[in-house]
């Protein structure tokens, strides 16, 4: 019996997962949307690896997860590790990349940079409070223009002349786009401009101040948008390569590092029929009334997390 | 007489100063308990939308100490002359909360620091004094007492930071206005994370605040602002002590958004996280971008970097 690692990053948008064996080769790999319901994806992702993966030769004997919802499926899954999406996205990246000296990741809602040197990350930035230029500002714009999202880039390519837009702020974004579309720009320019906004709105925001040095590597969602491929080309003057597996790199980030955690834990692909349920104390403690998520496995509580103090703590297994 | 001061803004420079100088008045001080939703939440409907979080929160300070005091004292500060001027907000604070708080049963008693207009703080403060009842010499007395309390105090904090920076381990460096840095909603659980990440927190308001007035120039000519010269010259004294520097903001604050920028460009070679904190509870965010932080900082020590 072999070995293997499996990867789950739940993002807010997509969960992806992924089982590699000790040589970190790809062995299973899903992608799915996550729906809003992170716990279905995430059995669903689970399901699905079980089903792709050789159970007769190989064995998982540790798991991490990554994304916005780490905590909660690493919990389900029993997590070795429980990592955020920057460090599990290099990692992730500088195995399959170790020349990379540059991340690019737009996602669903958030968009970050990393640095890397001498296949190490040194130095990144995440955008703050706002989700401008983000995957989700494209899907409301395509909706707007009447058009699938998975569409955009090839219109974008199509376009000789893309129409400025002011992409800072969503709200603006959005009045300008009403605005030159009653000017009569055509479609596919504009278009063209909101993935040249995209780009330029993330080199002017994460990208302020950072050295962007080749090889450039583009992941996430929005990294299939060959309009806003063609862009960040364009303003940076270097070849921009998209991995086939770029979707992948934050669970292929999160399983490696659970093999690197030296942590074995028994993990079963049976939890993908388990019942998982999650339910909102308050605490009552304090004026602060703490919002604390309790998930149950089989109505048995397994972990639980949201007070800011001792005072709110729910013991486990007690 | 019972004086009432939020636990907000300018308490958390002043804290010394104003209690020692209202005790040594024979004044009773009364403070807000420590931030907490409730009171977030009062300030969020006591203030205008634009206002920054930390003021946000300053009203929320003051609505609970109705019917707990006799007056809130609220100073206006404009600023401290060639030492550089102050938020405008904070020439403003009086005249706000007086008029905010109208309605309610809440009495304000201020002072004017403005030595652009030759109003020092020794002046400011002994006239206000003067006007609680006391004797000029009393009131000079007291002022004095008070800043020599204060000195005292700033000493202990810079001394408890040297003793952090003789530990092993990863160095950060927060650079962010004292309110925020000690508010229960802002700073502390930011501190309290990095503990969690085994890092050790160092703040930028524990330094000789006259030295960094002087050594700011060393990163910047053009700054304004008093405290943001204070913050910058603690980045010049530590910049060579610590593994990475978080600027911490609470939205929108106008001096920090011109005063970061100028960081990220100008302090290079050290990793820099901004962190920009509005009222949002979950605080996910957060703790991602803290421990990919820690992470990043840990990889270039191991990396040698």
């Amino acid at each position: 019996m072999k070995k293997a690692y499996l990867g789950i990053d739940i993002g807010s948008i997509s969960t992806k997962g992924v089982i590699i064996d000790e040589d970190k080769n790809i062995l299973a790999s899903i992608y799915l949307w996550t729906e809003g319901n992170p716990i279905g994806a995430s059995k669903k992702v689970i399901a699905s690896l079980g089903e792709m993966l050789d159970q007769d030769n190989y064995k998982v004997v540790a798991a991490g997860t990554t994304g916005s919802a780490r905590k909660l499926v690493g919990a389900m899954c029993n997590a070795s590790i429980v990592k955020n999406e920057i460090t599990a996205h290099a990692v992730g990246t500088t195995t399959l990349h170790p020349d990379v000296r540059t991340i690019l990741e737009i996602g669903g809602q958030d968009s970050k940079i990393i640095c890397v040197e001498n296949g190490v990350a040194v130095d990144y930035a995440m955008n703050t409070l706002c989700a401008a230029g983000t995957g989700s500002f494209l899907s409301s714009q395509a909706r707007r223009l009447g058009v699938e999202v998975e569409e955009f880039g090839k219109i974008a390519l199509s376009s000789q002349n893309p129409t400025p837009i002011a992409a800072r702020c969503t709200v603006f974004a959005e009045s300008d786009l009403v605005h030159k579309i009653q000017m009569g720009h055509k479609k596919e320019d504009i278009i063209a401009g909101l993935c040249h906004a995209v780009a330029n709105n993330y080199l002017n925001n994460i990208g302020k101040g950072k050295k962007i040095l080749p090889p450039i590597v583009f992941q996430g969602g929005v990294s299939k948008n060959q309009g806003v491929v063609k862009a960040f080309a364009d303003s940076l003057g270097e070849e921009i390569i998209v991995d086939e597996n770029g979707h992948l790199m934050g669970c292929y980030g999160a399983a490696i590092l659970a093999m690197g955690s030296g942590v074995e834990r028994e993990f079963s692909f049976d939890v993908a029929d388990m019942d998982f349920t999650t339910k909102e104390a308050i605490c009552p403690h304090c004026a602060n009334h703490c919002e604390i998520i309790c998930v149950y496995r089989n109505e048995e509580l397994i972990d639980a997390w949201g007070n800011r103090c001792e005072r709110g703590e729910i013991k486990v297994g007690s | 007489m019972k004086i009432g001061i939020p636990r907000a803004l300018l308490y958390y420079r002043f804290d010394t100063l104003w209690r020692t100088f209202f005790q040594e008045l024979g004044f009773e001080t009364v403070l807000s308990p420590v931030t907490d939703k409730t009171i977030l939440d009062e300030g969020s409907r006591y203030s205008i939308d634009e206002n920054c979080l930390s003021s946000k929160l300053f009203f929320g300070h003051i609505a609970v100490l109705e019917g707990k005091c006799d007056a809130v004292f609220v100073p206006r500060i404009a600023n401290y002359g060639k030492e550089g001027i102050m938020c405008t907000r904070f020439e403003a604070l009086y005249d706000t909360a007086v008029n905010t708080f109208r309605d309610k049963d809440l009495k304000f008693i201020t002072c004017d620091v403005d030595l652009q207009e030759k109003k020092t703080e020794e002046a400011a403060f002994t006239s206000l004094g003067i006007e609680l009842g006391c004797s000029r010499e009393k009131s000079l007395g007291a002022y004095r007492a008070a800043k020599t309390a204060d000195r005292n105090s700033q000493e202990k904090k810079i001394r408890y930071q040297e003793q952090q920076l003789e530990k092993e381990g990863i160095k950060i460096l927060i650079v962010g206005h004292s309110y925020n840095l000690h508010d229960e909603y802002i700073g502390r659980p930011i501190i309290k994370n990095l503990y969690n990440l085994n890092a050790i927190p160092l703040l930028a308001d524990a330094v000789d605040l006259d030295w960094a007035r002087r050594e700011y120039t060393a990163i910047c000519k053009d700054v304004p602002w008093m405290v943001n010269r204070e913050l910058v010259g603690a980045i010049h004294q530590y910049r060579d002590k610590i593994d990475g520097l978080i600027l911490l903001t609470a939205f929108p604050c106008g001096p920090d958004s011109m005063l970061n920028e100028m960081i990220i460009r100008r302090v290079k070679g050290l990793p820099i996280l901004n962190l920009l904190l509005d009222s949002q509870d979950g605080n996910a965010g957060i703790e991602t971008r803290l421990e990919s932080f820690v992470d990043i900082i840990r990889f270039r020590k191991e990396a040698h970097i």
